[in-house]
Order: C-alpha cells, then structure tokens, then sequence
C-alpha cells in the first residue's frame, strides 16, 4: 500500500513529504521503527505521530493511501 | 450546541489595532461584566551570546483547529463564559510584536479569568504548531515550550 507522509518543525528539515511505499507495515508501531531505520535523526528526538486527522495514541491500524504526519514537540504560543 | 469549527490563524503579527477593536466590540453585549486578556509576545532571547529577532510560526492547520474546536468545547461546558476568542499568528513575528491574543468574558470575573488561563495552558501543551526562533544572524533553532 502507499501512504502521504508529511512532517513539521525541526522534523521536516530532514524528513521531506513524500509517498511511500509499505508492504509489511500494518500499524503505527511498526511505521516507527521504518521511520527510525529510515531517518536515524529520528530515533534520538521526541515525536508523535499523527494518522489523517488524529494524534496517535495508541498503536493503530494504518490503510492504503492514509497520511501519516511525523510532529515534534509542539512550541505553539 | 453545535459550533462551527473556527479559523484562529492570522498570517503576520496581530495588530494593537486589531485587539482594540475587538474589545469595542462587546461594549453592546452589557450583561457582561468581565473580560480577560492574555497577549503572547515574542521576546528577544539572548540564546548562546545570540539575540532573537524573529519567531517564524507554522502549523498543522487542520488538526489544529479541530484540537482547539475540542478545548472551545471544553471550556464553555466548564466554565460561564459569554464569549471566547483565541488568534495565533502564522509567518515571521518579529521581536516585541503580539503573536497570541486569547480573550474571554463573563458575567462576573472569575470564569473569565480562570477560563483565559486554562486556554493559554492548553493550546501550548496541545495544539500542533511550531516556532522556529531565527536570530539576528539568520540562524535558528527550534523553540521548546517551558
């Protein structure tokens, strides 16, 4: 499946939004440890991550063509 | 009730201007009898012998606003608000300009008060929006709320 990966703040200075695609991904816990072998950067911060219009919470089941938003700590204000 | 979702983003600074007539505004709704104001302004930082000159801000606007549509929610069931009004900039916010501007009101003082500062606490801890400090040497790094 393919999915939209978007990211923001200091994330999106080394991770670009792009498509990609996933074969054995199933869930946002597996997508993180994709991400962190993918973008090493990414295993020493603080993230969380977002499934189309949701913070992700808990681990949750990721479909074909859904956007996945990688956040860092917000410094909103 | 129902509320639309609303758009609390302003590209640029929010004007002196802008807030005044806002407050002009609730001078017809009379059985107010308190409002409360909080105005985050950008501070020129001194960070490792650089000065701040400039927050640039940027968000994740869709679920922004649906966040803060929840905490609106939220608060209103709380608290006995008559209004409530909540503009955070996007874009370069120079140092000494206002880049949040929240305002609620209420019959009596309190609620108004209390109300302003729980929102204030809130959209910092929950709203997904990013400031980027840019010094005066057109460097950056990427602010951390306290």
């Amino acid at each position: 499946m393919e999915i939209q990966i978007i990211s923001f703040g200091k994330i999106s200075e080394f991770i670009a939004h792009q498509k990609i695609e996933i074969s054995d991904i199933r869930n946002t816990d597996e997508l993180k440890a994709y991400l962190e072998t993918s973008f090493p950067l990414l295993s020493n911060m603080k993230y969380k991550l977002s499934l189309n219009k949701d913070i992700v919470q808990e681990n949750t089941a990721i479909s074909n063509q859904d956007t996945v938003g990688i956040m860092p700590p917000f410094s909103g204000g | 009730m129902e509320r639309k979702v609303k758009n609390i983003f302003i590209d640029g600074r929010i004007e002196p201007a802008f807030i005044a007539e806002s407050i002009s505004k609730h001078s017809v709704k009379t059985t107010i009898g308190g409002h409360s104001i909080f105005m985050g302004q950008v501070r020129k930082d001194e960070i490792e012998g650089k000065l701040v000159a400039a927050i640039e801000y940027t968000a994740y606007q869709e679920l922004a606003l649906e966040k803060m549509h929840q905490i609106r929610e939220d608060i209103f069931q709380k608290y006995p608000l008559h209004c409530m009004h909540v503009y955070h900039s996007l874009g370069t916010i120079k140092a000494g300009e206002i880049c949040l501007f929240v305002f609620t009101s209420s019959t009596r003082r309190k609620p108004a008060i209390d109300a302003c500062a729980e929102i204030v606490e809130r959209l910092k801890a929950e709203l997904p929006i990013w400031g980027k400090e840019i010094f005066e040497d057109d460097t950056h790094q990427w602010k951390e709320n306290s």
